[in-house]
């Protein structure tokens, strides 16, 4: 398992940002949902071993993230696209890829190469040389991508990664998940459904800090036969029941 | 973006590197690409100009005030701003929102940070020296004799990445939008501090990274005595310090790398704490000696011996001799003393030569630490020995100023000497001064007037040394009026010839006022 998982907690102050969280993932997609303030980017934020938890177990890759030589040793098999993603406005594409290979610790003489993949990969090729601050939003989130993937992450965490991508860019996207998904462990938090639906081989909903569902995109848009879950989509509906059912049992507003 | 592998032959966006360097190397290549420094450079310079080498060309070209100024003056303007451009660099990551993603890499942030701090003290130090070399290469074409001083600039190098480590490290630890302003107006302030602390006599405050020399540097250093290295390497010290235990003090956070990296952070904080305290300790055993700032634990003897040279002289009626450093400003003396010295010529008891001395009459005084002497004559035949500069020491006059202050104090000073009135020359001559003014204490009408005569006759303003006697009545003060007038009208040749006849007898004060011609 590259993503072991058991009673995992995180508290901000009086905030319980996620409680109690058990997983276990393989490779593949997986595609986290969830309303705001469910918990996903604290979820990812622990397994990209940005903040530690505040109680539970955590295995990333097979290492224990708590020591740090391990910790260590998951840094460089990881890839981690935050939510906001800041950026230095005077480094190019390139070297803002090529500055986190190194921080990443990928072997000097692997990066030139690793560089120039990562940015083809991610479309923004004829950008290499261009600044950072010269480009769009959507092209920005391309950048971070790049940056995500430029050490062929064996765990790869993705917080929001289409957000300001257009259409055709997304289905790009999509496709290069899948294609991630076939040797590493891709975590995919997202509002958009049915970027779950057209790349995740798994996905977990999560509300309140606690996943209330783990399965596949056709187990979870199942969950809506028989109900009146609104939604445009199946698997929108899907989603919709199951908030709706973990909410009811918690006595919590819908 | 694509979904296939990577393509058999992509396109190179970014130009593969022929070489490949090490990862340090390419992370400091990249640090150094987009550090601020590169912006603030012509600021830098333009701050170097005004403070530093337009004040440095102002003066003669003497290595020694050269030098000082490249750490004293140039580091004024440099530290503050060098302390918040680096506070800039420090802060960045929480300003530029990249703090989780950064967070996350495997290269321990210690080492990122030192990356991020060598990029900005690699261009601040590039900056400086490229200034220092500008005025020190613009001084070699200038400069009649020696070479540049490295201590100050070494003092100062060291001082820039000091300014860099404190800043980069308030940056890190308080990251803001205001901690750069803040960084450079405490490092001012800093700066401020020190200098009172320095005029204020405290000791320890020597260590002042602006120090050069102590608070009044004399000529003597660098020009007629070596160049004490003492207060430099304590300065060094604790410079280097400073910058070992801001920089280790990064590395002490449990994130900040793991056990051995923070062990090793550790001890540099401890090294460098050492090493700061150790160089303020020296400095608080340092004494202003003639030629420089003497640190008994660090001072080697031999830099006490004089360093020899070859005069410049000028082969007018009374030879002038001067340091070689000063040959720019020979004629300048030249025509300064000339008219004094041609009328004191040949008379009894008149200097045969001129020759240059440092100014060595340093003496503890608890006013203001230390005076100046001025003029001496002395020895068999009797030389003047001169201090060039007096009340403006090189670096805080110009070369007019120098020589104005030959013309107006020093002239009169001499022709005192000469006509036996006591002075600055005799309060100061010591031993030889005795032949030049053996009546000491007395003073009378005929030499006040002869004395007024003189300086009048040459266009001289009249000090301190001589001075009016206070008569009871004024036709006292009309009767010596009117005899410095006689004498002032009388031709030169008249002047020197009654003068060479009547000297002796008019410095032992055996010649009434009504025997003035």
């Amino acid at each position: 398992m590259n993503v072991e998982i058991s009673g995992l907690t995180r508290r901000f102050g009086r905030t319980q940002a996620v409680a109690g969280v058990n997983l276990a993932l393989e490779a593949g997609v997986f595609g986290l949902l969830g309303p705001n303030g469910a918990g996903k980017t604290s979820l990812l934020r622990m397994l990209a071993t940005v903040i530690p938890p505040s109680s539970g177990t955590l295995k990333l890759l097979g290492r224990d993230p708590g020591s740090y030589p391990q910790r260590r040793q998951i840094r460089r098999r990881l890839g981690y696209l935050p939510q906001n993603l800041g950026y230095y406005s005077g480094f190019t594409v390139a070297e803002f890829v090529e500055y986190f290979a190194l921080l990443k610790e990928m072997p000097p003489e692997r990066v030139p190469a690793a560089v120039t993949t990562a940015v083809e990969r991610t479309g923004l090729g004829d950008k290499a040389r261009a600044k950072l601050r010269t480009l769009s939003g959507g092209m920005l989130r391309r950048a971070g991508i790049a940056q995500a993937i430029v050490n062929e992450p064996e765990l790869l965490l993705l917080d929001e990664p289409t957000a300001g991508l257009d259409p055709q860019q997304r289905v790009t996207f999509r496709a290069l998940l899948r294609d991630l998904g076939l040797r590493a462990t891709v975590v995919v938090s997202t509002h958009l459904v049915e970027d779950v639906g057209a790349a995740c081989s798994q996905v977990a909903l999560m509300d309140q800090g606690k996943i209330v569902f783990c399965g596949t995109p056709a187990e979870l848009t199942a969950q809506a036969d028989g109900t009146d879950a609104a939604g445009d989509a199946p698997l929108e509906r899907g989603y919709s029941a199951v908030l709706a059912a973990a909410r009811a049992a918690t006595g919590a507003p819908s | 973006m694509t979904a296939a592998t990577a393509p058999a032959a992509p396109p190179a966006p970014a130009r593969p590197a022929r070489i490949t360097l090490p990862a340090p190397a390419r992370l400091l290549r990249l640090e150094l690409r987009r550090s601020i420094m590169p912006w603030l450079a012509p600021l830098l310079a333009v701050l170097f100009w005004l403070t530093t080498y337009r004040p440095a060309m102002a003066n003669p070209p003497f290595w020694n005030v050269r030098s000082g100024m490249v750490q004293s003056h140039a580091m004024l303007a440099f530290a503050p701003l060098l302390a918040g451009a680096a506070a800039w660099a420090g802060s960045r990551d929480r300003r530029r929102g990249v703090a989780d993603l950064v967070g996350m890499t495997a290269l321990p942030p210690w080492a990122r940070q030192v990356a991020a701090w060598a990029a900005t003290t690699c261009w601040a130090e590039a900056v400086y020296l490229a200034c220092v070399t500008v005025l020190y290469v613009v001084t070699a074409h200038q400069a009649a004799w020696g070479g540049p001083l490295l201590w100050p600039v070494a003092v100062g190098a060291t001082f820039v990445a000091a300014s860099c480590a404190i800043g980069f490290a308030a940056g890190v630890l308080l990251p803001g939008r205001f901690t750069a302003p803040l960084a450079a107006f405490v490092m001012f302030l800093a700066l401020a501090g020190g200098a009172f602390a320095l005029q204020a006599n405290i000791s320890y405050a020597q260590i002042w990274p602006l120090n050069v020399q102590g608070a009044f540097p004399a000529d003597a250093y660098g020009i007629f005595y070596p160049y004490l290295p003492d207060l430099p390497i304590a300065q060094l010290l604790f410079l280097a310090g400073l910058t070992a235990a801001a920089l280790g003090g990064l590395g002490l956070p449990a994130a900040a790398g793991g056990r051995w990296l923070r062990a090793i952070a550790a001890a540099m904080t401890a090294a460098g704490l050492a090493a700061a305290g150790t160089g303020v300790a020296l400095a608080g055993t340092a004494r202003l000696e003639a030629h420089g700032i003497v640190i008994p634990a660090l001072h080697d003897a031999a830099s006490d011996r004089p360093t020899s040279y070859t005069p410049v002289c000028a082969h007018t009626a009374i030879p002038i001799c001067l340091h070689p450093s000063y040959r720019a400003l020979l004629p300048d003396v030249t025509a300064a003393l000339g008219p004094a010295l041609s009328q004191v010529a040949g008379l009894p008891g008149a200097p045969v030569r001129v020759t240059q001395v440092a100014l060595t009459s340093v003496q503890a005084e608890p006013s203001n630490g230390i005076a100046f002497g001025g003029p001496v004559i002395s020895g068999r035949p009797p030389v003047l020995y001169l201090p060039l500069a007096g009340g403006t020491l090189p670096g805080q006059g110009t070369a007019s100023a120098i020589t104005e202050n030959l013309r107006e104090q020093d002239g009169p000073v001499i022709l005192s000497a000469l006509v036996g009135l006591p002075g600055e020359l005799g309060a100061q001559a010591g031993s030889g001064a005795a032949e030049a003014t053996p009546n000491p204490g007395s003073r009378h009408a005929a030499q006040v007037a002869v004395l007024d005569g003189l300086v009048k006759a040459l266009g001289m303003v009249q000090s301190a040394p001589g001075g009016r006697i206070q008569h009871g009545t004024p036709s006292g003060a009309n009767q010596e009026l009117a005899a410095t007038r006689r004498f002032a009208a009388l031709p030169a040749a008249a002047r020197h010839a009654w003068l060479a006849t009547h000297l002796a007898a008019l410095r032992a004060g055996r010649i009434p006022l009504s025997e003035v011609p």
